[in-house]
């Protein structure tokens, strides 16, 4: 008996992964995978799969994870009227693989992108309409699908929140950002020494940014924000607060993800990476959203995507109250406007 | 040249001291039974099992005598070990690990016990949920078995209790801390902190093998 219990074990588990479960309902929560080019990456759809309406997260990183999109209050506000489909990217979150850090690039990523909605599609029906929400890094990672071929055919809206589609420009907007504001905040004497350190910085370092120019001005943003005391913090507590045991987070797989994927070396490609010349081509309905303290990625780059996008369905708002995480620091806002955006253009 | 007698005389009475320290009295081979092992794996709430085979490698059957004259036994064993395990993390991946290692393990005469294992082996992921895989024309099938093979090497330490030291029982209970390192995922590495609370078994005569044994009196 003893020899054969492995045997049991194992074929409980051969046999269980192969189950597909595709479910149509209003309150779902179902994981898959796309396997692709190495990576197998994880999807996870939650919420009303009935309403066909998918709200994909492109999370922000590179290498950060869709987990920390899942709130509850997205679960209680977006979830209950549409599905979002939560995809953590490749090397980033619970996508798992081998040594497949060679096909960690943008244009890989692109290809993943529209393989994600294929995948979509192909499990809830071909009638189904999907919006792209990227955050951050996603923002630059969304610009690059829709702008490549024809691919802005499979979405019926794009929604930007706090993106960066242009790194150069970023860089430039957020040393702009730092340098009038902190000097703002010094004269009113509000954390004037850890603005002077800024200040003086930006006033020594004007253009043309190395890469790790560009890495000490994205420290400096990440700072900024905490600065302000009506921007809620979000730091370690606020991720525990999400109870990631009981929602399985693999959090070492998230962790080292991170730290590979933030530090790898496709990081300095990006760093010279934009899509503003190609934005003339996008034609589909475009939701704007930024945090008024975002100095990571400054209003300035939303600004450029409404100027540039070929659509008169474009609408750019602003959170008085967020920084550079608009979904999870101005929740009720945020909601608000994802589901009028969705809402008029099902 | 007076001190330096004096201490020259010093140093090497000390090491003929260190050097008779442990002194070992007898050497001699014994046919010793192997061990099974059965544990519940757990890294917080997800839970896993393991089966396990220890065999014998060396035993020192050690007597520590106190400056009050009072004796203190106890065992040190090795053992070879092979292991299956397998643990389940409900929509990320079920693991299948197969580890050979080699486990200290040191016996109180009371029958409390400490022991320290690294182990090296093979492990087989499989991920959790259904997986696709899309060509280039968009025609999407499912990957049957999806998972990874990894490296993976382990390292853990426990305490138990022997209760054929005190009952004639011949089981041991234990729990162990190990951690699990895998590679390579994604180019990193991935690691899982694991808890183990298991039972060992020492049947009369299983795989017997001769193993040296040695007793030594400090």
């Amino acid at each position: 008996m003893k020899d054969i219990i492995p045997f049991i074990i194992l074929f409980f588990v051969l046999v269980s992964c192969q189950k597909e479960k595709i479910t149509v309902g209003t309150n779902v929560s179902e994981t898959f995978y796309l396997d692709n080019n190495g990576a197998s990456m994880r999807l996870l759809v939650e919420g009303n799969t009935a309403s066909k309406t998918f709200l994909i997260f492109v999370h922000g990183g590179p290498g950060s994870s869709s987990y920390f999109y899942n709130t509850d209050y997205i679960s209680q506000n977006i979830e209950n009227k549409y599905a979002a489909v939560y995809w953590d990217q490749r090397n980033a979150g619970g996508s798992q693989g081998n040594s497949n850090g060679d096909h960690l690039n943008l244009p890989q990523m692109t290809e993943d992108l529209k393989k994600v909605i294929q995948l979509i599609k192909y499990r809830y029906g071909q009638d189904s309409g999907i919006f792209l929400l990227g955050h951050s890094f996603g923002g630059l990672l969304s610009a690059s699908f829709v702008t490549k071929d024809d691919n802005q055919s499979m979405v019926k809206g794009w929604i930007f929140a706090d993106g960066s589609h242009n790194y150069p420009l970023n860089d430039t907007l957020t040393r702009q950002m730092l340098l009038t504001v902190g000097q703002q905040q010094i004269a009113l004497n509000r954390n004037a020494d850890s603005w002077k350190t800024i200040v003086e910085y930006c006033n020594a370092h004007t253009g043309n940014f190395t890469f790790e120019e560009s890495d000490q001005l994205f420290d400096f943003a990440d700072a900024a924000e905490t600065y302000f005391e009506v921007v809620k913090e979000i730091d370690l507590a606020t991720l525990i607060d999400y109870d990631p045991i009981q929602y399985g987070w693999p959090v070492t797989s998230i962790l080292f993800n991170l730290n590979y994927s933030s530090n790898a070396s496709f990081n300095r490609d990006l760093a010279i990476t934009e899509f503003s010349s190609k934005l003339g081509v996008v034609t589909t309905p475009t939701l704007l959203l930024y945090g008024k303290y975002d100095f990571i990625c400054p209003g300035g780059l939303e600004e450029d995507v409404f100027n540039r996008i070929n659509t008169q369905d474009k609408k750019i708002v602003i959170s008085p109250i967020s920084g550079h995480n608009i979904m999870l620091q101005d929740e009720a806002f945020f909601c608000k406007e994802v589901n009028a955006f969705i809402e008029s253009h099902q | 040249m007076r001190f330096l007698k004096t201490y020259l005389t010093f140093v090497i009475s000390s090491f003929s001291i260190l050097c008779f320290s442990q002194s070992i009295d007898s050497v001699w081979v014994e046919k010793k039974s192997s061990n099974l092992s059965l544990s519940y794996i757990s890294t917080l709430i997800y839970p896993g099992g393991r089966l396990g085979v220890e065999l014998p490698v060396n035993t020192i059957y050690i007597t520590k005598i106190s400056k009050s004259g009072k004796e203190k036994n106890f065992t040190k064993d090795c053992f070879v070990t092979a292991n299956l395990s397998w643990y389940h993390h409900p929509a990320f991946h079920d693991n299948v690990y197969l580890s050979a290692g080699w486990t200290m393990r040191r016996t109180k005469s009371n029958g409390f016990l400490t022991e320290f294992s690294p182990e090296i082996g093979l492990s087989r992921t499989f991920l959790g949920g259904t997986t696709y895989q899309i060509d280039d024309n968009g025609n999407v099938s499912i990957k049957k078995c999806a998972g990874y093979y990894y490296t993976l090497v382990s390292v853990g330490g426990g305490i138990g209790y022997d209760f054929s030291k005190t009952k004639r029982e011949p089981f041991s209970i234990f729990s162990k801390f190990n951690v699990l390192m895998m590679l390579p995922y994604n180019s990193t590495i991935y690691l899982r902190p694991v808890v183990e609370i298991g039972l060992i078994y020492k049947p009369f005569d299983f795989l017997s093998l001769n193993v040296k044994s040695k007793s030594r009196k400090k």
